[in-house]
């Protein structure tokens, strides 16, 4: 077997664990549900909400949410999701069994890391299309809100939302690097929440450049204002950074590893 | 049968800075033997065999599987002829068996389409294949943990305590699932257990472990061999001074009284029905006679200090 089928197989299996698992379901629902609650107050209350002439209605509905909800949410559902992914192996004492089995443990680690990206990239996604979707309908069903004389700046709010998954990736790293590294997912999970809204607290220092958990909101809310390294976003190389960092060390912590 | 499938040398791993958990163990399994890795719970058996398949790191010593060093390199090609349960089965619950084997198969190399009805047969587990695991008996988990161990065909099966939490007719089928496997496809089998019957019954091979080290290790006739031929006959009568009369006329020495049976130790079972004679003739009424275990005792003296 090659090193491309082995990373092929492992994904592939981790695909199919997650099968009828709350994380599956975790990645739709965090997707929809903040779109979703905007769609109903614009339905309850779009008779207040009418955009004046020559308002994009967009503006409020698409990057006004994106601005509120995604430093929050993607932090939150990263620490969710890689416990819980990671969680399926650990309730089933299913390291013990990976590690013996003629597999490289570099397969493991990382092909459960790309399911974990791989479901974050699809909550993206699912948030983006349920914006699209809930505006359009917003359109059809009440004309004067406007969503369908404009079409919104489709590639203005991928951009922001790519930044700010690059953002993430440093999280990422660290918080699946404790998941595997701990059976009982209280661990990852406690410390998670705790430095997501540190994160957030401190994102207005100068200092949270230095703060992988302040990242996303300091991409998505001031990503003009943070200076640059080597002529792009410094926390956009400070994440990545820190992601390749975890991920190494992370991998190499986890094999040397004594499966009790 | 004289390669050795598993040999290590000088084994030596601990837990903690205080304690010793394997000590020095030379650990040696035939090929085509049932091996039975017998010690009372907590001796080392399970980090054992976890030091065996590289799940724990060794302080010191040296593990060759199928004649090889077991080390970084060879640990493909070496547990790719390993099947291994390992205590609990690693299953996942929430699917079904047959998606758990896909799993187990996807994994391994070139697992035919067929072979998980077939390892679902050899189990017994046809009927219940896609049910989710949540809802399977202790013992129907034990046997999906060791179809998955069978999958790949392997020529060295490591089981660890396979017949924890079943009941009697599991443990009986258990049993013969491994003679089967070994007899049919020769299939060595590495057996751990805390129970000495279960290891008398199925293993032509066994090794005592205590503490951490290896008290004995031989095949099985000559641990039974080792404690010599007398054998310990428990009687249970009526009326225990008759009987002790009776016996002391016999000349039968050793003659005790433990837990309202007369004990009495005898040369062969020929002497059993001498025995019954002759008190049967003094009016004792003999309600049962059962021979004692003798390996029982050989194993307790050997893990008891």
């Amino acid at each position: 077997m090659t090193a491309i089928s082995y990373y092929i197989s492992n994904t592939k299996n981790e695909v199919i664990k997650l099968k009828k698992t709350f994380a599956f379901w975790l990645t739709i629902i965090s997707a929809v549900i903040f779109p979703l609650l905007l769609f109903i107050v614009y339905l309850v209350k779009h008779e207040k909400l009418i955009p004046g002439p020559g308002e994009n209605p967009w503006e409020e509905f698409m990057f006004k949410q994106i601005k509120n909800t995604i430093p929050f949410l993607i932090p939150m559902f990263i620490v969710l999701i890689t416990s819980l992914i990671i969680q399926v192996e650990h309730k089933s004492h299913g390291i013990k069994h990976l590690f013996s089995l003629p597999i490289p443990k570099w397969s493991v680690y990382f092909g459960k890391l790309s399911i974990v990206i791989i479901s974050i990239v699809t909550t993206y996604i699912y948030f983006f299309l349920a914006i699209v979707l809930f505006g359009h309908l917003l359109g059809v069903f009440y004309s004067d809100l406007g969503f369908l004389d404009i079409q919104p700046d489709y590639w203005r709010s991928a951009k922001m939302l790519g930044m700010s998954f690059v953002a993430s990736l440093g999280i990422v790293g660290i918080q699946f690097w404790m998941s595997f590294r701990f059976k009982n997912f209280i661990v990852p999970l406690s410390i998670g929440m705790t430095m997501v809204i540190m994160g957030l607290v401190v994102s207005r220092a100068p200092e949270s450049i230095y703060f992988p958990y302040s990242y996303n909101v300091l991409s998505i809310s001031y990503g003009a204002q943070v200076p640059l390294t080597f002529g792009i976003s410094s926390i956009t190389v400070y994440s990545l950074f820190c992601f390749v960092v975890t991920c190494i060390f992370g991998y190499l912590d986890v094999k040397r590893l004594n499966v009790k | 049968m004289n390669q050795l499938i598993v040999d290590t040398k000088n084994l030596n791993f601990s837990y903690t800075k205080t304690r010793k958990d394997i000590e020095n163990l030379e650990l040696k399994v035939p090929k085509g033997s049932i091996y039975g890795f017998l010690g009372p719970n907590g001796s080392g058996k399970s980090t054992t065999i976890r030091l065996l398949l590289g799940l724990l790191r060794k302080q010191s010593g040296s593990v060759a599987l199928f004649g090889e060093l077991f080390n970084s390199k060879t640990r493909l090609k070496s547990l790719d002829k390993v099947g291994a349960l390992i205590e609990n089965p690693s299953l996942y619950e929430h699917l079904n068996a047959v998606d758990n084997l896909k799993i187990a198969a996807n994994y391994r190399q070139n697992i035919p389409k067929g072979r998980i009805d077939e390892v679902l047969e050899i189990v017994k587990l046809s009927h219940a294949k896609k049910k989710k695991v949540k809802a399977y008996s202790l013992g129907m988990k034990q046997r999906l943990g060791l179809a998955i161990s069978l999958l790949s065909n392997p020529e060295l099966i490591i089981l660890d305590e396979p017949t924890n939490g079943l009941d009697p007719k599991g443990i009986i089928e258990m049993r013969a699932l491994i003679k089967e496997l070994n007899e049919k496809y020769g299939t060595t089998v590495f057996i751990s257990s805390h129970l000495l019957s279960e290891i008398e019954k199925t293993c032509t091979h066994v090794g005592i472990i205590r503490n951490g080290k290896m008290l004995f290790q031989d095949t099985v006739k000559a641990l039974k061999s080792s404690k010599g031929k007398k054998m310990m006959v428990d009687i249970e009568v009526d009326k225990f001074i008759d009987a002790m009369t009776v016996l002391e006329k016999l000349q039968k020495e050793n003659t005790s009284l433990v837990d309202e049976f007369l004990q009495i130790e005898v040369e062969d079972k020929e002497e059993i029905t001498g025995v019954i004679d002759a008190l049967r003739a003094h009016h004792v009424k003999v309600y049962q006679v059962s021979i004692k275990n003798n390996l029982e005792e050989l194993f307790l003296s050997l893990t008891e200090n």
